[in-house]
């Protein structure tokens, strides 16, 4: 398929990047320079390995730049489904002697809540943490689940369907008084909303490449410097023993640059725009509700339940005018199940399965968010009612 | 003026990761300046200083320090 070409369509109107990012073009410039000059396996120690490992070690002082984090605590990994699978399964099984309990809150991506199910049919004891109509987890509600057997409480950042920012500093200080270790999944938010691992006590952090205009298929897990955890690969050791296998030389030094030019990101501008869609759309149709918590969310995702027709409809509509977004989260997508994420929330079924997700990204202009509200506002218009 | 060189510890970092923060370093500094480096012994005080001399920098001193090495390099 050719796409961004002008064959007499207008050009494409991605605003499906809480899914994916287009990688940016120096990343991919970066990306390039690093396959074709440094091939060298970066765990050697010969001038190309060397020159290789300079890349890894460029990188990791972008990432650790961005989290307030000292070198050795970032851990390189295939992407956040793998740092999320070792936070919860690493430090579950370094640490059984301590206790027998996990804390997930209700509106987790489907790589923490299914390994923490995954966890619980082991032996282990699964609390989850509801969420009120804005999706957002009370801390009050950790507190009552916290005991002195548990182990970890995973709490994502912001949330990818919704943007809802949690309070992850209240419910990672309850955690560290009752000395259960804090996660947060910051897959959606990295380099979008400040998460200083100097101010916020929490121990781990999963951050990911593909979201900020990196390349897919890298991430990275903050691991607090004297926490133990057990790798999920063994094999040649590296990453301070936790993440075994030949370093993804590329990839990685595509995450560094991609990180280095989000932090130099205009976010507010992002806001702007996501504000106007919204705004516009609601102009046009008067019964669209905004799910999240309005002053409180990324400014990179609008999150509308529309009064008509279905999400799957109105995105197979759009799509074949060029433009693309998503109903519910891009994992769930094939299936039409509504979204467990807005069921949390209270919605209703039918309502959860009338919700478009619409995500932007600096990339994104003006006149793509109109037509996309104008085109959202045609196709409830069409179906009447 | 004598300035006291910067001081870059390795100790703990495994090869090839401790030569390459050095040069990133190194290449932050200005031409001629000093850097101290200390590395384990093993290894590191193996693998780090022909890594740093090959990319141009010169390796002054190389003293044992309490199961360690501290290197001087001047930037290259
Ligand atoms: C909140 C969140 N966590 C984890 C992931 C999984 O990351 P990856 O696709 O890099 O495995 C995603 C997106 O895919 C996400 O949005």
């Amino acid at each position: 398929m050719e796409t961004n070409i002008d064959n007499g369509m207008a050009r494409d109107i991605y605003l499906d990047n809480a899914a994916t990012t287009r990688p940016d073009p120096a990343v991919l410039a970066a990306m390039a320079r690093a396959d074709s000059d440094c091939y060298a396996n970066a765990s050697t120690v010969h001038r190309m390995g060397v020159a290789a490992g300079r890349l890894i070690e460029r990188a990791r002082a972008s990432v650790a730049a961005a989290l307030g984090a000292e070198l050795p605590e970032v851990v390189f990994t295939s992407g956040g489904t793998e740092a999320n699978n070792l936070a919860l399964k690493g430090a579950a099984a370094a640490l059984a002697d301590r206790g027998d309990h996990l804390i997930i809150s209700a509106v987790e991506h489907p790589s923490v809540s299914r390994v923490a199910q995954a966890l619980a049919c082991r032996g282990l004891r699964l609390s989850i943490a509801p969420v009120d109509r804005e999706g957002v987890v009370d801390p009050a509600a950790v507190r009552s689940l916290l005991t002195g057997r548990t182990i970890l409480v995973s709490v994502m950042h912001a949330n990818n369907e919704t943007g809802a920012i949690q309070p992850l500093h209240e419910i990672a200080m309850l955690c560290r008084a009752q000395g259960a270790l804090f996660h947060t999944d910051a897959c959606q938010s990295f380099t979008r909303r400040p998460l200083d691992t100097r101010g916020l006590p929490a121990d781990l952090v999963t951050v990911d490449a593909h979201k900020l205009h990196g390349p897919k298929g890298v991430g990275a897990l903050y691991v607090r410097r004297g926490l133990r955890l057990t790798p999920l690969l063994d094999g040649g050791g590296q990453e301070n023993g936790l993440r075994s296998g030949t370093y993804n030389t590329a990839g990685i030094t595509g995450f560094g640059e991609a990180v280095a030019l989000a932090m130099r990101t205009d976010a507010a501008a992002i806001t702007t725009l996501r504000d106007r869609f919204e705004a516009r759309l609601a102009a046009a149709i008067p019964d669209v509700r905004i799910n999240g918590p309005v002053g409180n969310r990324l400014g990179t995702i609008s999150s509308v339940t529309l009064p008509r027709p279905d999400a799957k409809t109105l995105l197979h509509s759009l799509s074949r005018q060029g433009i693309y977004l998503s109903a519910g989260s891009a994992c769930a997508a094939g299936r039409t199940e509504p979204s467990q994420v807005l069921l949390a929330m209270g919605l209703a079924p039918e309502a959860a399965l009338r919700t478009v997700r619409v995500s932007l990204s600096r990339f994104t202009t003006e006149q793509e968010v109109d037509a996309a509200a104008d085109a959202l506002a045609r196709a409830v218009r069409e179906v009447g009612g | 003026m004598i300035v006291a060189p910067e001081t870059l510890d390795l100790s703990g970092v495994p090869c090839p990761a401790n030569a390459a923060r050095a040069l990133l370093r190194l290449e932050g500094m200005d031409p001629g300046s000093l850097l101290r480096i200390i590395v384990d012994d093993g290894e590191p005080v193996l693998n780090v200083p022909p890594a740093l001399e090959q990319e141009g920098h010169a390796l002054l001193s190389k003293e044992p320090d309490a199961g360690r090495w501290v290197l001087l390099l001047r930037r290259g």
